[in-house]
């Protein structure tokens, strides 16, 4: 189900980026800002991947940019995400107390980044316009291990930087709606460290996000 | 325009609700097999040299115990010797004075939602030993929610009678491990399990 909504996803997109390609490049216009909500999609990389190596679709995302000079945007993105993944028959030990317990493990995180955006689309006024940009901000995460019916957890805020591609594709030379498909790479001060014996540090991870715009003139 | 968007946007919720989810209870506590253990951290296994335990397996129903004698009990209890011989314990009869006793308890139908130490020692019938009480060094704490053919394994220390006191230095709890649904193979596997986990429980013969 999921990869049959990607592929309309991509199809739709490629359509009207074909579409787009026939005609003058003079038509269109610079936005003096938009808004975007997108799905996200999560994947883990590094110690990261080790909590959880599934990819996540469970994700979405909030933001707002505005063209300042050109092609130069400055915004804001906050986000929602959550990765999650089941082990069975998971050793968790406290040695300290002698006590170790074998079951089913469920971890999960979950985290609502936050972050100050600047980007620069380089075709600003045609109707697809990609651009690449720079997320600065800040994470809070929670750090679940569910144990049967223990729920380790911590709690967690961070550093964060997301440098990013996209591309604000608009679905109309005079339309306000449009859409939006990027990619992130994320870098993070934050860790896990729920189990004594493997810790991550520095969570890592690569977004996409497929999403829609508002475009104000 | 706006109406394929939210097609869109309403396929992307759908999505999102299909992400990995945690099993629900109901279906964890008969499927799932819990190995939980825990240890006194202040003796040394080493000081133990010899074991004994009963052949058969004290079984709890509600508030009447018995004693449980079939194939898987059979199984259960030679798996627990031998993992005590490959940890380098000598099994030895009761009247010849071993260090260590060995209990091993199942329960047929409690579904216990808080364990408190100790409950299901007010039972007739629960003292092989000779000992009126026992008690934990530690306290023990158990996965709080179990069902039927949850197994039970103390080791108690038979050297150390304190008032009259013997207590329990490592125990093990295996959630559903006696229920119809698991194999022999899961039983020995589960025991096992139990002892990997705890690797100070060892001596030297």
């Amino acid at each position: 189900m999921k990869k049959i909504f990607l592929l309309l996803m991509i199809f739709g997109l490629m359509h009207r980026l074909v579409q787009s390609q026939d005609k003058p490049a003079s038509m269109g216009f610079i936005p003096s800002s938009y808004y975007t909500f997108s799905w996200n999609t999560t994947f883990t990389m590094g110690d990261f991947n080790k909590w959880v190596g599934n990819a996540s679709p469970a994700g979405f995302d909030l933001g707002g940019r505005y063209f300042i000079k050109g092609g130069l945007v400055a915004g804001f993105n906050m986000s929602w995400q959550r990765v999650s993944q089941i082990y069975t028959n998971e050793t968790y030990s406290l040695p300290a107390t002698g006590q170790a317990i074998t079951a089913t493990n469920y971890r999960f995180t979950w985290m609502v980044p936050f972050q100050a955006v600047i980007a620069y689309h380089l075709m600003p006024d045609k109707m697809v316009s990609p651009y690449i940009g720079l997320g600065i901000g800040g994470d809070y995460m929670e750090h679940h291990l569910l144990v049967e019916e223990y729920d380790i957890y911590k709690t967690r805020w961070d550093f964060s930087l997301t440098p990013e591609i996209g591309a604000l594709i608009k679905l109309g030379y005079y339309s306000q709606w449009g859409a939006l498909v990027a990619f992130n790479y994320k870098w993070t001060t934050n860790q896990i460290d729920l189990y004594k014996d493997k810790s991550s540090k520095n969570l890592q991870m690569l977004n996409l996000k497929v999403g829609i715009t508002y475009i104000i003139r | 325009m706006k109406t394929k968007l939210l097609t869109i946007l309403g396929m992307g919720i759908i999505a999102l609700t299909s992400c990995t989810k945690y099993p629900p209870s109901s279906g964890r506590v008969t499927q799932d097999l819990v190995v939980y253990t825990q240890y006194d951290v202040t003796i040394n296994f080493s000081d133990y040299k010899t074991f004994s335990m009963p052949n058969t397996v004290v079984y709890i129903n509600g508030k009447d115990t018995s004693t449980l004698n079939n194939a898987n009990s059979t199984v259960l209890l030679n798996r627990i010797a031998a993992d005590m011989k490959t940890r380098g314990f000598e099994q030895i009869a009761n009247t010849a004075k071993p260090d260590l006793g060995v209990n091993v308890t199942a329960i047929k139908t409690t579904t216990t939602t808080v364990y408190s130490p100790g409950w299901y020692y007010g039972y007739p019938g629960y003292y092989p030993w000779g000992y009126p009480s026992y008690g934990y060094p530690y306290y023990p704490t158990y996965v709080t929610s179990y069902s039927a053919g949850s197994v039970i394994i103390d080791l108690v220390d038979l050297k150390t009678v304190v008032n009259n006191t013997v207590m329990v230095r490592w125990n093990a709890f295996i959630r559903g491990l006696m229920t119809n649904l698991h194999t022999q193979a899961d039983i020995t596997n589960s025991v096992d399990q139990a002892f990997t986990q705890t690797p100070a429980l060892k001596t030297t013969p």
